[in-house]
């Protein structure tokens, strides 16, 4: 699925790296808000949700090879987490729809978990 | 396991025609305790130790020559030996090394039981030191200057990566391993290899910062075959590894895990992405990690 149509998905608005939501695509989500778990689980076709908003989010997203990250249930990210974004060239959105509903919707689009994939 | 992949090939050895201060200096520069005496076909026939060498300075014949001097019945152990015949060996004799020779009484190398306690932390793949062995290894000067894993001595300074773990914010944990990836991808190393090193190293580098309460460094070195990792503090260290080791175990405070840190999963995922791991610590004197990952292959697990 493309990356465009999963961030309309869950009502998310681009906040850093708008210029590659149409050329990237996904098939699987993982949900986390933990830095270990990320990084045990990750790989690098995925787009992550948390609803964490500290760079370092960002940081494990590049060490793991994630290039899209969404971060759930909040309005605003602080600034230098979207530095951080764009140093890296991570694509960083964020929405105020909870983890729940966020997944869920994924879920429904047929997007896939990590886990045993 | 043999005892040729155990002790120490590059064994310096001594002619008889030496004398006693010639060996003190080799002891001295070498920071070793004691050399093998062998002919000119390299048939070991003494040993000399630094009680030798001791004895001599006080005897006031230290300018005498190896060979009147030397102990003759000197213990060695062939280079067909298993691992388990050299623990006998330790354990029936109390000398601190062995000369190790071929079938012709050739010296081929020397073993230490550090050599022998090295090599069986390299086989287990991530032990624990407990007490009486664990201060030893600790207490020596060889605890920060030799490998863990590999037994051979460390040249830090020759490093291929090196980043210094100098900053205690949170925030910044990782940038350390990130810039370790950047590295290793430009000196073309796969991504799947750069991927395992720089997660594992990403898991150590953020354990110093949060819990070692000190200052660290990464070391890193790129070898043909597998990417070596070296991760140490100088901090409050780990009480129990064991546990520490237990996937869910976490010492971690509140606000670090409001931060997304402490699920206790970091030491089981540098374990998982390694293929080699060994932590160390003394209570007080901090952690040492050391990590191999062969190239060209797949995370286990
Ligand atoms: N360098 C270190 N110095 C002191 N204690 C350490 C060090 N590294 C690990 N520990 C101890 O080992 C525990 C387990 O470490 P581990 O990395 O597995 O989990 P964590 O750091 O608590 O959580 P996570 O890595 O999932 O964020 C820590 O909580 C801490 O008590
Ligand atoms: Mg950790």
């Amino acid at each position: 699925m493309k990356l465009s149509e999963i961030l309309s998905e869950v009502k998310a608005k681009v906040l850093v790296g708008e210029e590659k939501i149409d050329q990237l695509e996904f098939e699987y989500i993982a949900a986390s808000d933990l830095m270990s778990e990320v990084l045990a689980i990750a790989r690098p076709s995925m787009v992550l949700l948390t609803g964490l908003t500290t760079p370092q989010v960002v940081r494990t997203a590049e060490v793991v090879g994630i290039q899209a990250v969404v971060i759930v249930r909040k309005d605003s990210v602080p600034s230098e987490t979207l530095e951080m974004a764009r140093a890296c060239g991570v694509v960083l959105a964020v929405t105020k729809m909870t983890m729940f509903e966020a997944c869920g919707r994924l879920y429904n689009k047929n997007l896939k978990p990590v886990w045993g994939a | 396991m043999s005892i040729t992949e155990i002790m120490n090939h590059s064994v310096i050895s001594v002619r008889p025609d030496r004398t006693l201060r010639q060996v003190k200096e080799i002891l001295r520069i070498k920071r070793i305790s004691g050399l093998p005496v062998v002919d000119s076909s390299r048939k070991l026939i003494g040993i000399v130790s630094i009680e030798d060498i001791i004895k001599a300075l006080e005897g006031g014949y230290i300018d005498d020559t190896v060979e009147n001097r030397m102990t003759k019945d000197v213990v060695s152990i062939e280079s067909t030996a298993t691992l388990k015949e050299v623990i006998e060996f330790f354990e029936k004799w109390s000398y601190g090394r062995f000369p190790v020779v071929d079938g012709e009484k050739r010296l081929v190398g020397i073993v230490t039981k550090n050599d022998v306690m090295m090599a069986l932390l390299a086989k287990l793949g991530l032990v624990y030191l407990h007490d009486e062995r664990r201060r030893e290894v600790l207490d020596s000067p060889e605890y920060f200057a030799r490998s863990l894993l590999t037994g051979e001595r460390l040249d830090k300074s020759g490093a291929d990566f090196y980043f210094s773990i100098d900053y205690f914010d949170i925030n910044l944990a990782g940038v350390g391993a990130s810039k370790l990836r950047q590295f290793l991808l430009s000196k073309g190393v796969d991504e799947k290899t750069a991927r395992r090193v720089s997660i594992a190293t990403y898991e150590a580098e953020t354990n110093v910062v949060i819990h070692s309460g000190s200052t660290g460094a990464i070391y890193c070195f790129i070898k043909p075959e597998s990417i070596f990792v070296r991760v140490e503090d100088t901090g409050k260290g780990i009480e129990d590894v064991e546990l520490a080791m237990r996937e869910g175990y976490s010492t971690a405070p509140d606000y670090v895990r409001e931060l997304g840190f402490g699920a206790g999963m970091g030491l089981a995922n540098m374990k998982r992405c390694s293929d080699n791991m060994i932590v160390m610590s003394k209570v007080g004197a901090g952690v040492v990690v050391e990590m191999e990952f062969l190239r060209g292959r797949e995370a286990k697990g």
